[in-house]
């Protein structure tokens, strides 16, 4: 039985590092209506730039991913205030240009970095060893810090004025513009913060599993799946969701083995979108 | 004010009735128990400060937001939850406040559209071809609706709503944005559809003297619920009325 | 005459006429790369012209790669059973892609455009995985290998010739059904890129023409497929992937989505251009990234969209010197108020 709890808590922080990556992304989906294609470039980025940080100027881990996160997240402002504010209100020109963002950020992390994975190791190893047990020390360390970003986004979107304008934003657009409050000077600041949690997931999950410049394809069909099963633009649906997955991730990993997990899990999802588009607990723009 | 034309049309089913709506928005209530009644063939004027939910109201009817609860009927069919272009097929059409017309179509475009849509047949041409003289479209027809002048687009999207012959039209802040000397052409369409459609219409306005000039029935919704209703000149010297209005900023042009 | 051109459509013409043209190609040359480049841009046409139907009606499908997929594969499992009439393949490859379009149109285009991306793009990942644990119908990851010929009224096109021809035959087919329908329904697409909302409460059933734009969308994409399986003999999930549906993509709006020009334009120039370019072939997508966020930004009709424009403008320059610079540039006019 310790192999079916082992399994359960490498579920849980697998869960734990999707719920921090689909917090940004339902962020942009639920707030500004916006699918943001980039979202898996920036977890690259993420672990780029914190590689870099130990690498290059040989920061400390910690302090390489502050700075490394940081760095992203001012590159998410600046790109949505330069590039997306113009046509934020054109949902297919938005979302071509995220993609566009995706294809070019890939492709300068593949110039600057070259094409193979490069050595790059979570600073904390050994694990906890039990009974046919192992949990790496990092997954706890990961976990613990992922629950700690959660439970700060969850004090700033409900705890804040700026996150109660989020929110109210969500609900509804045009209300809250006749209420007066006014989306644009939020916009950069919104997807900045997604693009936070995007690199802080990359810096913190790419020691541990692999890091290269193609990742950000696999990384954003997975945010996909999490917010469409736990309700485009809810952010407790997508972190429960986040969880699910994680779990269900871990258990099919070890006692089933190959794609066919992933693929169950795609069609489940797919039902999901076309029989109740707005998941376990989204909300209710879905039809106009 | 005009009376109410005399039976030539078929107008037993054009009454628009709204019984007990509410609808809720995350933590907001935009209305709540709202009821009123548009009678066949009358002209109704909604009118009450800004954010009182008269544009929700309107797309609520209309089937762009779902309701909360409550029901719509269109004379005895029950049309509550129906998609817009069910409703619209039904004759239950809206006009937009921002100029909504197919921008990079020409007018006569626009207007071939919107016929074909509605499926009212091309005599409907000869329906408005006064309207298009007065408002000096005819020569313009072939022109791309995005290069007119901004009064101009907005009277076309008028149009476009009329030239589906509905049986109840809903005009959303129909003068907005219209200058003083441009007005007189929402009075032109109404008076037009009073006498060749006898369609109901319900008005949603800031702009009292258009509101006087054309409503013989109005009602003022605040905070989501009917505050008064009425003869104009009545309700808009009720205290209740008067009171809803100060201390908001009303732009009132 | 003038009449029939105005019917069909100077550039929907235009492209018929260049997929005849593309007949002559084995006639002109013998040049294997030459070949082998033609066949790769007429297959990216055909699926840049899938993106197109739908790009029409401001929906962005991710899904042509499995359409592509559907359509190939099914052609090539029914060649393998022996039935090998080109009519008939083609007729398959249009089919099955169509009908599994049909149903999954129909519940997902009620919804606002956003959900319809990602349904398509859930879907291509689905269909790469499904290829991959399905060996015993699709043949897994080695995919479908040895697929005979097709025959043309009994005559086999296996030669690496009639290769070619199969799939100017196969382009003209699908040029002619996008021309078709996005002529026939000009006015509803039109109106529902344009203004979705106001065409809905004028009482258009604009579901009713997503789907119809879909599942015709889907089965010419499937025709893309059976012509890549053709050009490959082999049926293999790599051709497929979802970075071609990004290429796909990218061909049309960077060629441009005003005009069935536009798809052939961009898929011409940018598959050429990667041809040109192989050895940095993982640059690419860099380059695509920067031409998509240059089109949106600056150039919203594409190449043909801008060159519409700046032909516009040259002719009533020529006709009228004093003329005002009041041309709207790709459709879009300045308020003259």
């Amino acid at each position: 039985m310790n192999g079916f709890i082992a399994a359960g808590i490498i579920g849980i922080s697998l869960g734990a590092q999707y719920a921090l990556l689909a917090l940004g992304f339902t962020l942009m989906f639920g707030i500004l209506g916006v699918i943001n294609f980039a979202h898996g470039a920036f977890y690259v980025v993420g672990g780029y730039f914190t590689y870099a940080a130990v690498s290059w100027l040989g920061l400390p881990f910690p302090a390489a991913v502050i700075v490394a996160v940081l760095l992203a997240g001012a590159l998410g402002y600046v790109f949505e205030l330069v590039v997306l504010e113009p046509v934020i209100q054109d949902y297919l020109a938005t979302l071509m240009l995220t993609l566009g963002f995706h294809l070019i950020l890939t492709t300068a992390i593949l110039v600057i970095f070259g094409p193979e994975s490069p050595h790059f190791e979570f600073p904390v190893s050994g694990a906890i060893r039990g009974e046919g047990f192992y949990i790496p020390y990092a997954n706890l360390i990961v976990l613990a810090i992922s629950a700690l970003a959660i439970g700060a986004i969850y004090l700033i979107m409900h705890r804040t004025d700026f996150g109660r304008a989020l929110r109210a934003l969500a609900d509804d657009r045009a209300v809250a513009a006749a209420q007066g409050i006014h989306p644009r000077r939020l916009f950069p600041l919104a997807f900045a913060v997604a693009t936070v949690l995007a690199a802080l997931t990359g810096a913190l999950v790419t020691p541990m599993l692999a890091l290269a410049p193609n990742l950000g394809e696999s990384v954003l069909t997975t945010s996909f799946m999490i917010v469409i099963l736990g309700g485009l633009g809810s952010i407790g649906g997508a972190t429960i969701a986040a969880f699910v997955v994680g779990i269900v991730e871990a258990y099919s990993s070890v006692y089933l083995g190959g794609s066919q997990g992933a693929l169950a899990l795609f069609i489940i999802v797919l039902v999901i979108l076309v029989v109740r588009p707005r998941g376990l607990f989204g909300s209710e723009f879905v039809g106009h | 004010m005009t009376a109410v034309a005399e039976d030539r049309f078929p107008r037993a089913d054009w009454e628009l009735r709204i019984e007990n709506i509410s609808k809720n928005f995350g933590g907001l209530q935009l209305f709540r128990d709202l009821s009123f009644v548009l009678d066949a063939g009358n002209i109704m004027g909604v009118i009450g400060p800004n954010g009182a939910g008269k544009t929700t109201l309107i797309n609520v009817i209309c089937g762009q937001l779902p309701l909360s609860s409550g029901k719509i009927y269109l004379g005895k069919r029950d049309v509550t939850g129906l998609p817009p272009h069910t409703l619209s097929r039904l004759g239950l059409v809206r006009s937009f406040q921002q100029t909504n017309t197919f921008k990079l179509a020409t007018v006569r475009e626009n207007l071939m559209r919107a016929m074909r849509f509605a499926g009212s047949g091309p005599d409907t041409w000869n329906l408005i071809d006064d309207l298009l003289d007065a408002y000096e479209l005819k020569a313009r027809l072939d022109e791309v609706s995005d290069s007119l002048p901004y009064g101009l687009q907005k009277m076309l999207g008028l149009l476009l709503a009329y030239v589906t012959k509905p049986k109840v039209l809903l005009l959303d802040e129909p003068a907005a944005g219209l200058e003083q000397r441009e007005r007189g052409n929402v009075d032109r369409l109404v008076m037009h559809a009073q006498e060749n459609i006898g369609c109901s219409i319900l008005i949603i306005e800031h702009d009292m003297e258009l509101i006087r000039r054309l409503c013989p029935h109005i009602i003022v919704l605040d905070a989501g619920n009917v505050l008064a209703a009425g003869a104009p000149d009545e309700v808009l010297s009720t205290r209740s009325v008067i009171d809803a209005y100060v201390g908001r900023s009303d732009d009132d042009d | 005459m003038g009449a029939f051109v105005a019917r069909i459509g100077r550039a929907e013409l235009a492209c018929i006429v260049l997929s005849v043209l593309a007949f002559s190609v084995p006639f002109l040359t013998h040049d294997r790369l030459f070949y082998s480049i033609s066949n790769q841009i007429m297959i990216a046409v055909i699926a840049a012209f899938s993106v197109f139907i739908m790009l029409r009606m401001n929906l962005i499908s991710f899904a042509v790669p499995a359409f592509m997929a559907i359509g190939g594969y099914a052609a090539a499992i029914a060649a393998r059973n022996g039935l090998t009439d080109v009519f008939a393949l083609m007729a398959i490859a249009f089919a099955f892609p169509a009908l599994v379009a049909l149903p999954l149109g129909a519940l997902v285009l009620r919804l606002r455009g956003v959900y319809f991306v990602l349904v398509t793009y859930i879907l291509s990942e689905i269909l790469q995985l499904f290829l991959f644990e399905t060996p015993g119908l699709t043949g897994g990851s080695n995919g479908i290998a040895g697929i005979p010929a097709a025959t043309f009224f009994g005559i086999s096109l296996g030669r690496y010739e009639y290769v070619l021809l199969t799939t100017a035959g196969i382009l003209l087919l699908a040029t002619v059904i996008t021309a078709a329908t996005t002529r026939y329904y000009g006015q509803q697409f039109s109106a529902i890129e344009e203004n979705e909302v106001l065409a809905q409460s004028l009482g258009l059933v604009v579901w009713r023409y997503k789907v119809i734009g879909f599942v015709i969308a889907g089965g010419v994409a499937g025709l893309g497929g059976y012509a890549l399986v053709t050009m490959l003999l082999t049926a293999h999930p790599s051709s497929f992937s979802s970075f071609s549906g990004v290429s796909y993509i990218t061909y049309a709006i960077v060629g441009g989505r005003t005009s069935i020009l536009g798809p052939v334009v961009g898929s011409t120039i940018l598959v050429w251009a990667s041809n040109l370019f192989s050895s940095q072939a993982q640059y690419s997508q860099g380059l695509f990234g920067v031409l998509i966020v240059f089109v949106i930004f600056a150039a919203k009709g594409g190449i043909v969209g801008t060159a519409e424009y700046w032909l516009k403008r040259w002719l009533r320059k020529r006709s009228d010197p004093g003329a005002g610079d009041d041309l709207a540039p790709v459709g879009r006019s300045k308020d003259a108020a």
